[in-house]
């Protein structure tokens, strides 16, 4: 395909709008990544929780977009925290090596995953058309953009100021900083650090339940709709585990570089071009862009 | 400030495992209102296990920990609410946050009307952190951050004011400096229970001491005796009492 300013600007738009979701997603791996030093792949089945719950608010139970959304939210968030206190917890206070947490949480993930599979059925579904705004907006010389690309965008930024205010503003949001930081340590200044995890997790989950609202609307909804979690996890390593600007802004270049690639080479390229940028930039910067460089990163 | 017979807190056959090794076994201590206690004890005696059992950080294998007579809970905050508040060893500030993040976090257990007054508190005490309230805890030099995990514990008022070790690896002339602010804490109404190698300082500071040696209790008096007692002397004042310059 020849390049054309048009589509460059398209696909901008389009990598900027995709980014913005893994944004929401990434997000959630680094909050948890800081306090526990490990990487949550339940994450993905987080955020089906969010899709589904959604889905069933809205077409089972009939309520509008807002309160089902708002109920996917809390689903997901409360199913972190009882994964978090289920599985990780125990393991937590048993042994200091996170790669068990690791192992648990890619295995919580095969179970959320199946409890779909087998209750629902593994078919794929798509969210009422009436949910979210579905136009399309001519910006001239053929580029578009469709409403719900803007209201992606626009909600993803709103969590993220909102996830930056609790944390620099909220006491608890100084407490996790703190504790990302040095986990211990906030103990000892009477925080309860087991509701502090609990909080975390929560957070996670919420996030991960929008960034599964909308994965839903953009594509579909189906059970294994959490393995895209992996592109948001690329997205916070390239940032930088740990670091929350560093998973917005890995994200980011993630959406980008998915949609430069399948607007001028091909839709196919999309995932080499991904994982090869990973493997580079972690080859000139281990430890991503905002990453803690000490310590391993499992 | 001097005891005034009052108990405050009180260990009493304090036991505490790692697997196999036994790092406590059966240690007790009682520490009066308004008085400094100090522990001394060489690498490896249990000191700082002992302030982490205090503390709800480790788990006791058996003991009792009371606090005004009181059974103290096991949970950290809990023991912060009640009046503990611990300078770990190592100082441990929040390297990423700033000088005045790290003392609001230190006043986490505190109300929000409260905590500009505790920080005045802690700049008459510490005058150098104030004039560093934006810097990075990261930055600041060891003697600086030590006075800074002294005053970030301090900013939960605490009753009990535990320091593990203050002065590790602080050059002999900022050790002075700072023991002098710990005296000066103290006669403001904070008890003081230190546990420390640099057994010479701590005996200065401190009203009462023990001598913790692999896990139990050698021997206990007042510091002004065990500063003249032969064994002690030959034992943690001889050589031992130059750690601080190691
Ligand atoms: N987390 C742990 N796991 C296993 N053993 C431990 C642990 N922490 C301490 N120990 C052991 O318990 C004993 C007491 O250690 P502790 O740290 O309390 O000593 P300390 O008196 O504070 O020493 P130092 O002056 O070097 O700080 C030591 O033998 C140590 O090896
Ligand atoms: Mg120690």
């Amino acid at each position: 395909m020849s390049f054309s300013l048009s589509t460059l600007i398209q696909q901008i738009i389009n990598g900027l709008s995709l980014g913005s979701v893994y944004a929401l997603i990434a997000v959630g791996y680094s909050l948890v990544y800081s306090i526990l030093l490990f990487s949550n792949f339940a994450h993905g089945g987080f955020l089906v929780v969010g899709g589904y719950a959604c889905y069933f608010l809205l077409t089972q139970w009939g309520y509008n977009t807002a309160v089902s959304m708002a109920g996917a939210l809390a689903a997901s968030g409360l199913v972190a925290v009882l994964t978090e206190r289920l599985a990780y917890k125990p393991i937590r206070e048993r042994t200091p090596i996170t790669l068990y947490l690791l192992i648990a949480s890619m295995g919580v993930n095969i179970v959320i995953e199946n409890i779909f599979v087998v209750t629902v059925g593994g078919r794929i579904r798509a969210l009422p058309q009436s949910t979210f705004p579905t136009g399309v907006f001519e910006l001239g010389g053929g580029v578009t953009v469709s409403a719900s690309d803007i209201l992606s965008l626009v909600v993803a930024a709103v969590f993220l100021v909102l996830l930056q205010l609790f944390l620099t503003r909220t006491r608890w949001g100084l407490a996790i900083r703190a504790a990302a930081c040095d986990l211990r340590t906030a103990g000892l200044m009477g925080v309860n650090v087991t509701f502090l995890i609990a909080l975390v997790f929560f957070v996670a989950g919420l996030l991960a339940a929008v960034g599964g609202i909308f994965l839903s609307v953009r594509y579909s909804l189906y059970p294994q709709l959490g393995s895209i979690t992996t592109k948001a996890f690329i997205a916070a390593v390239i940032g930088g585990l740990g670091s929350l600007p560093g998973a917005v802004l890995g994200s980011l270049i993630l959406g980008l570089a998915e949609m430069l690639t399948a607007g001028f080479i091909s839709s196919q390229m999309r995932d080499l071009v991904v994982y090869s940028l990973l493997v580079l930039i972690l080859l000139v910067r281990p430890a991503g862009f905002f990453g803690r460089p000490a310590g391993e990163k499992i | 400030m001097a005891g005034t017979g009052k108990s405050l807190l009180e260990a009493r056959d304090l036991r505490v495992n790692y697997g196999a090794i036994a790092a406590l076994s059966g240690f007790s201590l009682k520490l009066m209102e308004g008085e400094i206690v100090s522990v001394i004890g060489a690498n490896g005696a249990g000191k700082s296990t002992f302030m982490n059992a205090l503390m709800g950080m480790v788990k006791l294998a058996g003991g009792t920990i009371l606090l005004d007579g009181c059974p103290l809970s096991t949970r950290t905050w809990k023991a912060v609410q009640g009046g503990l508040a611990l300078v770990p060893e190592g100082r441990r500030v929040f390297a990423p946050l700033t000088v005045e993040e790290n003392l609001r976090i230190g006043a986490f257990t505190r109300r929000e009307a409260d905590i500009q007054e505790d920080l005045d508190w802690v700049f008459s005490l510490f005058p150098r952190l104030k004039e560093r309230l934006g810097q990075y805890a990261g930055t600041l030099s060891g003697g600086e951050q030590q006075m800074l995990a002294i005053a970030r514990a301090l900013m939960a008022r605490p009753r009990v004011l535990l320091l593990d070790e203050p002065s590790l690896g602080l050059a002999p002339i900022v050790i002075r400096d700072i023991f002098k602010e710990l005296r000066r804490i103290n006669e403001q109404g904070v008890s003081i229970l230190l546990v420390e190698q640099n057994a010479k300082q701590a005996l200065l500071l401190s009203h009462r001491a023990y001598v913790l040696q692999t896990g139990r209790l050698l021997k206990e008096g007042n510091s002004r005796d065990l500063l003249q007692d032969p064994d002690i002397r030959a034992a943690y004042l001889g050589q031992g009492a130059g750690r601080g310059a190691a």
